[in-house]
């Protein structure tokens, strides 16, 4: 039974996952959607209610009858590299590719679907208040009165992406920032707008949950410190244990969205308390893993691996 | 008119150089110049920036 990993050739962090499946004697299909048609290839055949299906890239095949489960880390867009890419050959390629994969028995981490509905910060909100985590007050609007109310009501609040997505061409970073208290909010009308109270945090924390297993690690933060991601503060992230109520709540959420890999981000504010900001379902984990020795590819590996139930 | 959130916007930083390894398709893995797998340094791939969480922005905005 084989392993199908689907990602980029310059993906390391998936390579940390292969290197385990390897140790581990687990057979695996590495493969690029962007490759589809080209590098990489597929044939199926639905004859008399019999269903057959390959995969090959690199001189690898995967019969679909022998898939085990299937690892979406970071794929590129479907016939990104084909002699011709096109909008329509892109769209083909992703049905045919996710299609057929869908008639597989193989478990998935995670399936588009769920991965698609989880991307929404909006209904990521809405689960983790169901799921029994804290979680700020927050506005999604395009009015820019009822903006300047949120902000005046909380006084300390943030603005963040809705999507993640780096606007701009060229992209520009759009990091989780603190509106002045002058702001002018008459843009709000302009696109849809993700407010937040600010949770004056001592640390952030990356819970990354696995199946059954979770990895908390904690990283201390600089007074007025926003946006963890931007600016070097010296801390380094530290492995933490994961309170039984936050663990409860992430089983409850993974089981609201489907998935079997979530990454957690938390603030952690003077009390001790972890306020959910995001899941992101394809989070990172390599830098938390190499900073802090947590066996997170191991057990991505092993999930990925075993037999099915 | 410009969306609200624009106005905190910062150029994205440049990516950093070209990889100190290459994809492997016999082995499914990048591996160093001197052939060895490239993550046997841990200390490089940390360096790299690729396994960050911002190391996908550009191109997945999920991180």
């Amino acid at each position: 039974m084989t392993v199908l990993v689907l990602t980029c050739e310059a993906d390391v962090t998936a390579d940390m996952v292969v290197a385990e499946l390897h140790e581990q004697g687990v057979p695996l299909v590495r493969f690029d959607p962007g490759d589809l048609p080209g590098g990489g290839s597929l044939s199926v055949e639905y004859v008399r209610g019999e269903f057959r299906g390959y995969l090959s890239s690199g001189g690898r095949v995967a019969s679909m009858q022998g898939l085990r489960s299937v690892w979406i880390r970071r794929p590129s867009t479907p016939a990104a590299h084909a002699p011709e890419p096109s909008d329509w050959l892109s769209v083909e390629s992703a049905h045919a590719l996710y299609g057929m994969l869908d008639c597989t028995g193989a478990r998935w981490m995670n399936h588009p679907s769920a991965a698609a509905k989880a991307r929404r910060k909006p209904w990521q909100l809405r689960i983790a208040y169901l799921s029994g985590f804290p979680v700020p007050a927050t506005l999604l609007t395009t009015h820019p009165t009822m903006a300047r109310q949120f902000a005046e009501q909380y006084r300390h609040v943030v603005v963040k992406s809705v999507s993640g997505k780096s606007p701009g061409d060229p992209p520009m970073a759009l990091p989780t920032t603190l509106v002045p208290p002058d702001a002018d909010f008459s843009g709000v009308a302009a696109a849809p707008t993700m407010l937040q109270r600010y949770i004056a945090k001592r640390a952030d924390i990356r819970l990354t949950s696995v199946g059954d297993r979770h990895f908390a690690a904690r990283k201390a933060t600089e007074p007025g410190q926003v946006d963890g991601r931007y600016g070097d503060t010296g801390h380094e992230w530290q492995a933490v244990e994961v309170p039984t109520q936050i663990a409860r709540a992430v089983e409850t959420y993974k089981k609201h969205a489907e998935l079997a890999y979530g990454a957690f981000d938390f603030a952690e504010d003077s009390t001790g308390t972890w306020w959910f900001l995001e899941c992101n379902q394809g989070g990172q984990f390599g830098f938390v893993e190499l900073e802090t020795g947590l066996p997170i590819a191991r057990t991505v590996a092993s999930w990925l691996g075993a037999e099915l139930s | 008119m410009k969306p609200f959130a624009w106005n905190y916007a910062r150029p994205a930083e440049p990516a950093t150089g070209i990889a100190p390894y290459s994809y492997d398709a016999a082995l499914q893995l990048n591996v160093l110049a001197d052939g060895r797998p490239a993550v046997m340094d841990r200390g490089l791939l940390a360096v790299a920036g690729t396994t960050t969480s911002k190391a996908g922005s550009a191109t997945h905005f999920d991180d």
